[in-house]
């Protein structure tokens, strides 16, 4: 379509997105080089090397329409799966989990490019079905396909297992069916759906150490020598920041390795307790912003496909935000879910980086026809 | 092909894009408020909790005192050795099975260790209070040097283990010595609960002067607070210095205090030496200060062993021994004095009147009381006797005469005078009263009272006196009627050497007898030995005029009391050996009572070992005004 026209289109960059992903970006990385001062290796470049791949990914997909991803959507599906399908074969183990996929000296975690995917998939489906149009609303029977959609890679990620990624996704995607009509009363069912999915989960899926952690969050105390130990440490962390924070590099539950996952996971803890309450605050702040212009995006695309895949976006940036500054500070279980741009992990750093370039091209074309 | 949204795709997405934003917003603000609550309500709380998670209190073992004898000789001090020592919270699930099996191999624990360690560890896990897992608790103490070794090359992989330098005991004094120092030994938990300032795996000590100035003796731990991170392992000084206060950083110990006692170590061991028997007891005090300079008690016990590795069976067999080594005698047992408490009788005699010192009474082999007679040892009698002869040569029939003609009350009197029959204040722990019969204690069964009388006279009977109460009762006679309170501390000092308190001599009471009497009972017993006749004539000596009275005092019969060897129960039926004496005779200094347990006559196997006692202390005497002054600031007030 119309490329000819390249300096007009970038008069319309979104440029406080990217002011506010360049600042979470780089107080992510002056972070991360405070979280793992005691690692072998330089992690903090190892994160500033995906950080640089997905700028570059980003300029590179801003020249490409979003609405090529129509065509991309189901090609991206079932390679997403196909790389999950992999990883349940071919993965590499990790601590009990299979999520990562080894090439050559890289390694892939293909659950963070899935949550992409089902996004790109559902936002296709949604703009070219017309039930939701000719019916007004739509009813529960009417979203077999795009319940279908959701329910193999997250079946595939739950496999891994990967508890926290398995429910962001489904997060995500539940999400965006709100955004689309649906009836209040099939809501309702949904809701009582979920509540018998989870007790069939709990009985049949769940593995122990992932029902530990839930039994831990209920009742931390009691579980304060095994999984809840995290939580605890976790909690510490953060209370102990106070007004100001203990200041870079001078987190004692940080430097002297009482937070587990210091650089993953808990990446929050090492903020909150370096930077405190105002560190803490500004960074929810950015992440908020980051969400509600996500949110204006998709109010002010140009087109359905548009819309749905920047509510898509915005959905994947609060869930992992929300659950992971929730578990970190004591609010929600311990479920393994990275705060997107700060933790350490190329994998999700692409896919976040991804994710903003899908926000800013549906935000350049949002005048063009 | 895409459509350009229409306008109620707008319509529709816009509103709800708006509710998302409210939501998200409201979302942002709970976790503010979360952070809020943590960071700002519970901040400090917090900062104390993480503050605890890398603080590590390590105890500083404060070095016990010294116990010093009169001269300045050392007889225990402390030596350096390591304690083992875990910390709960810096070992979780496998290493903590990890840890407790290279501690099994390493430190070769038994079984029931091992248990032991295991139930430690969960309860400060299950403690409600949650510091309770930061508190090291004991593993083993005073290891070998070749474990301390191994457990030094093994540090990092038991990061939760640590070595804790820790004074241990040492006893060089002699063996005979063990009653009176007494020994160490972990506090019990009973112990704990009464005395919070102690902690699990510390010692306390046990009988004796360790036991007795207990609290002196201890010292104040210090304290060292160091950071380590979550594995437990110690951090660089600089990392040091910035997390942990200068203040709490080290908190020094207070060493215990010294004990100088009375005893003269070189006296003590003549003394031990020159002590025969298998069981008995050996006393030397200054007749006029009551000052304690040698004390034996056989068999005993090796404190260096019972403060460190005893094993159960020789622990065991300490018990069971039918000699009772764990048994004071000093003190802690009665036993008939025999003749020796015919002083007793004299001077009840004189005081009451019933002799004067001129006095003659006949012995003529016997002594008859109703249908019962007494025999004298020299069964064709005495004859016509004084009471310096009859002490000399120890007629029975002039005291059975005597005693029945005093009573058996105005005896006993006499006796609690001399500080018979009630403790004589020795202030290292429990003290036997000894026995003295009174017309309104004795039982009809057990014979009138004019019979018990009688049987008193000559120390028999009912009668029962402690070695050291013998030692109290001569001293007052030698010293001319002070009766003193037996003392082993001299002073205590501080550890910089400052005499903290001193223990002047304290007399009980006056014996408050007529002109004469003491001087009469004296010239009795300088008879004894120095005279032709006495009991002790061979056990006099050549350069040193002392005085004394043998006493051979019977048994009660066995009878089925105890189960005993067969090559034993001769032992068991023979005759108490006693020997009380001073010296020198004139002007005396030292009292020295001798009791050889089952030993025979007195003046054969317990005369000798007093004369060669009273040899060496002159011996020393000598040496030390000779030789150049005693090298220890010690002595020098």
């Amino acid at each position: 379509m119309a490329l000819g026209t390249t300096e007009n289109k970038l008069d319309h960059l979104h440029i406080p997105l990217i002011l506010c992903t360049l600042i979470i970006c780089t107080l992510g990385l002056w972070n991360l080089v405070s979280a793992t001062r005691n690692a072998p290796t330089l992690m903090w470049l190892q994160q500033a090397k995906w950080m640089g791949v997905g700028i570059v990914a980003v300029a590179v997909l801003l020249f490409i329409d979003y609405r090529w991803l129509m065509t991309a959507a189901w090609p991206g599906y079932v390679t997403a799966l196909g790389l999950l399908a992999g990883v349940a074969f071919a993965g590499k183990k990790v601590l009990g989990a299979r999520r990562w996929l080894q090439f050559g000296s890289m390694q892939l975690q293909p659950s963070e490019f899935v949550k992409l995917a089902v996004i790109v998939v559902l936002a296709r489906w949604f703009t070219r079905d017309e039930t939701g149009a000719r019916k007004g609303q739509y009813g529960l029977i009417d979203l077999w396909r795009p319940f279908l959609l959701i329910i193999v890679p997250v079946a595939l990620v739950l496999k891994q297992p990967d508890l926290g990624t398995a429910l962001v996704t489904f997060a995500i995607a539940m999400t965006m069916i709100m955004f689309a009509k649906v009836k209040w009363r099939d809501l309702i069912v949904m809701l009582a759906a979920g509540v018998g999915g989870s007790v069939l989960a709990w009985n049949r899926f769940l593995k122990p150490y992932q029902k530990q952690r839930v039994l831990t969050f209920l009742n931390p105390e009691a579980y304060a020598k095994g999984a809840g130990y995290h939580a605890i440490q976790s909690v510490i962390a953060v209370g102990s920041g106070q007004w100001g924070g203990k200041g870079w590099g001078e987190g004692t539950q940080n430097q002297l390795a009482f937070l587990p996952e210091q650089h993953t996971d808990f990446i929050f803890s090492v903020w909150a307790e370096e930077h405190g309450f105002i560190g803490g605050v500004l960074l929810i702040a950015l992440y908020t912003f980051l969400v509600l212009a996500a949110l204006d995006v998709a109010a002010n695309a140009r087109d359905k496909f548009g819309s749905f895949l920047s509510l898509g976006i915005a959905a994947l940036f609060f869930w992992h935000a929300f659950i992971n500054i929730g578990m970190v500070s004591g609010v929600m279980p311990v479920v393994g879910v990275p705060l997107p741009l700060f933790s350490y992990g190329g994998s999700s750093m692409l896919a976040d980086m991804l994710g903003i370039g899908i926000l800013l091209n549906v935000s350049l074309r949002r005048f063009m026809f | 092909m895409l459509v350009r949204r229409d306008v109620d795709d707008i319509r529709e997405i816009r509103p709800r894009a708006a509710l998302g934003a409210l939501i998200v917003v409201c979302c942002s603000l709970v976790l503010i408020v979360r952070l809020y609550q943590l960071q700002i309500l519970r901040g400090e709380e917090y900062v104390n909790q993480a503050f605890a998670n890398f603080r590590k209190s390590l105890f500083v073992p404060a070095d016990r005192g010294l116990i010093k004898d009169r001269r300045g000789r050392t007889l225990v001090d402390n030596r350096p050795s390591f304690d083992v020592f875990m910390t709960p919270a810096f070992c979780k699930g496998k290493e903590r099975d990890d840890v407790i099996a290279r501690l099994k191999s390493y430190l070769l624990l038994e079984p029931e260790d091992v248990e032991r360690i295991k139930s430690d560890y969960q309860k400060s896990w299950l403690s409600k209070d949650k510091l309770e897992r930061f508190k090291p608790f004991m593993i083993a103490l005073d290891i070998p040097r070749d474990q301390v070794d191994v457990l030094e090359a093994h540090k990092t992989e038991m990061s939760c283990v640590n070595l804790i330098p820790t004074p241990h005991r040492a006893y060089h004094a002699p063996v005979s010595l063990g009653h009176v120092l007494g020994y160490m030994s972990e506090v019990t938990p009973e112990e704990l609960d009464e005395n919070p300032s102690y902690r699990r795996g510390q010692t306390i000590g046990r009988r004796g002067i360790e036991r007795r100035w207990e609290r002196e003796l201890k010292g104040e731990d210090g304290k060292q607070n160091i950071a380590v991170d979550a594995k437990g392992r110690e951090l660089d000084k600089d990392t040091q210095e910035a997390l942990i206060p200068e203040a709490e950083r080290l908190v020094p110990a207070t060493p215990g205090n010294n004990l100088i006692l009375t005893i003269d170590e070189r006296l003590q061991e003549a003394a031990d030496q020159a002590f025969p028997g298998r069981a008995g007891a050996v006393v030397v005090m200054e007749a006029k200060t009551g000052y304690i300079l040698a004390l034996v008690s056989r068999p005993s016990f090796d404190p260096n062993k019972m403060s460190g590795r005893i094993s159960k069976s020789e622990l065991a067999a300490l018990n069971s021994d039918p000699l009772k080594p764990m048994l004071f005698r000093v003190m802690n047992e009665n036993y008939h004095p025999g003749s020796t408490f015919k002083v007793v009788t004299s001077l009840a005699g004189l005081e009451n009147g019933i002799i004067s010192p001129n006095s003659v009474l006949s012995c003529g082999g016997g002594y008859t009381m109703g249908n019962h007679r007494w025999r004298c040892d020299k069964p064709a009698g005495h004859g016509p006797l004084t009471l310096t002869r009859a002490l000399e040569v120890s007629c029975d029939v002039f005291y059975y005469a005597l005693g029945d003609k005093v009573g058996l009350d105005p005896l006993g009197e006499m006796a609690h005078r001399l500080g018979y029959g009630q403790p004589t204040g020795f202030d290292l722990g429990r003290e036997i009263p000894g026995i003295i019969p009174e017309t309104t204690s004795i039982t009809p069964e057990s014979g009138s009272a004019r019979a018990h009388a009688i049987n008193a006279a000559i120390g028999q009977g009912e009668v029962n006196v402690t070695p050291l109460q013998q030692a109290v009762a001569y001293a007052a006679i030698a010293n001319g009627g002070d009766v003193l309170r037996p003392q082993i501390v001299r002073r205590i000092e501080s550890p910089d050497g400052k005499v903290l308190r001193e223990f002047p001599p304290e007399v009980v009471r006056k014996l408050g007898l007529k002109d004469g009497e003491l001087e009469a009972v004296r010239a009795g017993l300088v008879a004894v030995v120095n005279e032709a006749g006495g009991t002790a004539y061979r056990s006099r000596l050549a350069d040193v005029r002392f005085a004394g009275k043998t006493g051979t005092a019977q048994v009660m019969k066995l009878g089925q009391r105890q189960k005993l060897d067969p090559s034993m129960v001769q032992y068991y039926s023979r005759d108490h050996a006693w020997f009380a004496s001073f010296a020198p005779a004139e002007d005396p200094e030292i009292v020295v009572v001798v009791l050889n347990e089952h030993g025979g006559w007195g003046a054969e196997a317990a005369a000798p070992a007093a004369a060669r006692t009273i040899e060496s202390y002159f011996r020393l005497k000598r040496d030390d005004a000779a030789g150049p002054p005693v090298a220890t600031s010690a002595v020098v007030q």
